[in-house]
């Protein structure tokens, strides 16, 4: 497979659903094409009820197009033998409450046809990668919330996939639970795995991706490279440390002096309030030790 | 891929759903019910049925009693463990989303629907075999007693050697015998046939009460379902319109299946011997309609969207 064969490709996808009372079948997605190069990670934002979701499954085999087809590394995703390059963690999962965090993992990668010291070794790395190797003789019902969202990230990379599909990763984790979820898909970009997640949480996507798609009322309605998206083409940032208040009033006499150029704002950046959350959390940790 | 490997990765992932599926009805504390059943089986030790043979024939009747009471138990157990556990697996997955992470994974809709199948068989399997084992245990234990009893009795009496001989096997042919072995499996079977048919209904219905309660009326319906044929065939051979009548009924009993072919347990109970070959038929019967309903399941299941 070579490397220009796209990770996702989804050309004109369509899905109605029936409904029992309208005339009309609900469109939840109108024409969407989206194309994932390997390597990138792929935000898809939008609204509560947009189509995110149901563009992730159509891609998974999860529900069939009305029109339009989806591949993965180029393969059609209704076979199954496309499933064998992906891994899926589903928004708000809840895995077999029976089994433990070990036996979970154990019981994914059975699935993918891993056996013996492989799955043992493979089980064993991504109980670690995702920090649950102290939880891993628990049972999932006594899990958290982020416990969750890392063993199912956990199960998803089970069979060493080249795309991972994540449906809002972070929905109902705290802080530091998101932010170790985020931990790991920049993991994951650095290993070279493709990431489609799609999230309602503009902040972190800004974060992860390297290319953005704004899906509204099921259509695609922005889509490209995050840098070229959200940059000001009219404006310039200079951010600079330890300046001196007299090289600052220095520079401002020198942007007066130009005719076009106008000095529009000048401050201390701020931090975000997550930044600033997770740095006194942090703190409090240290100094209780 | 060659066929053989793909056929091997198949049995693989339909034994890796199998028994997960065992381990989470086990988990459920599924297995309590066994002392339900050793109750049931201590408590058929003590049941009077009206004598109404010679002193001869005493003790038999206890024989017969520990029989039916465990055959009717195991019965009772296996259909609703079928039906009820069937009706459970598929819903709460679907409940839980716990299907999308497992058909994201490289695993085709019918291995998944054959493991969990098998893997409520397997619990079945393992339930019977327990209770079989208690029974079996029980009755061997009684009928030796039974034999002593009777034994003394005809030595007291100045039996001649071959009618003690008689009497010996009379007792025996109560106790437990290979027909005996044959019945449990006979209620396995029946069991095998109505879990398939669960699954069926559990792929399309929307909870699994409905499921529940449609899979008890096909299994209430099969028991008189041949009767119902029967009388319908009479009756429409006399109004010359045979053809039609037929076409109907092949069509009924393909879909349902007839349990009145199990009643041979109740001879078993009896001390009749159960034929080699109306085990083979039962076998054939109970593998027919699990293929017939596995596949429809698979058809509904395919098209299904989540």
């Amino acid at each position: 497979m070579s490397e220009s064969t796209p990770a996702v490709e989804i050309r004109h996808l369509v899905k109605e659903f029936k409904t029992s009372f309208k005339r009309q079948p609900l469109r939840a997605v109108d024409d969407v094409s989206i194309r994932i190069m390997p390597g990138e990670v792929y935000g898809l934002i939008g609204p509560n009820g947009s189509g995110k979701s149901t563009t992730m499954k159509a891609l998974l085999g999860l529900v069939a197009p009305t029109s339009g087809q989806c591949a993965i590394f180029g393969k059609d995703s209704l076979k199954v033998d496309s499933r064998n390059e992906v891994g899926f963690l589903p928004e708000n999962p809840y895995f077999y409450k029976h089994l433990s965090g070990k036996e979970t993992l154990e019981f994914y990668g059975k699935l993918c046809g891993i056996r013996g010291a492989i799955l043992k070794d493979r089980v064993t790395e991504l109980l670690e990668l995702v920090d649950l190797a102290g939880a891993s003789h628990r049972r999932i019902g006594g899990y958290s919330k982020g416990m969750l969202q890392r063993i199912g990230l956990a199960q998803a990379l089970i069979q060493q996939p080249r795309l991972v599909i994540l449906d809002e990763p972070t929905a109902g984790v705290d802080p530091i639970g998101s932010r170790e979820i985020r931990d790991l898909i920049f993991k994951l970009r650095e290993q070279g795995i493709t990431v489609f997640l799609c999230s309602h949480l503009l902040e972190q996507v800004q974060e992860v991706c390297d290319h953005v798609g704004i899906i509204f009322r099921g259509k695609m309605v922005k889509e490209g490279r995050l840098e070229d998206l959200i940059a000001i083409e009219d404006q310039t940032e200079l951010i600079l440390k330890d300046a001196d208040p007299a090289l600052i009033a220095e520079i401002e006499a020198l942007i007066a002096r130009d005719a076009k150029a106008k000095l529009i704002r000048t401050g201390k950046p701020r931090t975000t309030l997550e930044r600033l959350f997770l740095r006194e959390t942090k703190k409090q940790e240290t100094l209780s030790k | 891929m060659n066929p053989l490997s793909a056929l091997t990765d198949h049995v693989a992932r339909i034994t890796v759903i199998a028994f997960h599926a065992f381990t989470q009805l086990v988990r459920m504390k599924v297995f309590y019910f066994l002392a339900f059943f050793a109750l049931i089986l201590i408590a058929s030790n003590f049941f009077n049925l009206p004598q109404h043979e010679g002193p001869e024939a005493a003790g038999i009747n206890v024989l017969r009693s520990i029989k039916s009471w465990s055959l009717g138990a195991m019965t009772l157990f296996s259909i609703v463990l079928s039906i009820v556990s069937t009706a459970l697996l598929l819903p709460k997955d679907v409940e839980d989303r716990t299907l999308y992470t497992i058909l994201a994974k490289p695993v085709p809709r019918l291995d998944y629907l054959a493991g969990k199948l098998l893997g409520v068989l397997l619990l079945v399997f393992v339930s019977l075999a327990l209770m079989d084992l208690l029974m079996t245990g029980i009755l061997q234990i009684r009928t030796n007693m039974v034999l002593g009893d009777q034994m003394a009795f005809a030595e007291a009496r100045g039996w001649p050697a071959e009618e003690k001989e008689a009497l010996k096997n009379d007792i025996l042919a109560q106790g437990p015998t290979a027909s005996l072995q044959g019945a449990v499996v006979s209620v396995f079977l029946r069991a095998a046939i109505i879990a398939s048919l669960a699954l069926l209904i559990s792929t399309f219905s929307s909870s699994t009460l409905f499921t529940t309660i449609i899979a008890f009326l096909v299994y209430f319906i099969g028991h008189f379902q041949a009767d119902a044929r029967a009388a319908f065939l009479s009756q429409e051979a006399g109004t010359g319109d045979g053809f039609f009548a037929r076409v109907v009924t092949l069509l009924v009993a393909l879909v349902l299946p007839d349990f009145q072919l199990f009643n041979v347990i109740d001879a078993v109970i009896e001390g009749q011997v159960m034929p080699l070959v109306i085990l083979g038929k039962l076998a054939l019967m109970a593998l027919f309609y699990a293929v017939f309903y596995i596949i429809a399941s698979w058809l509904i299941f395919a098209k299904k969207e989540f």
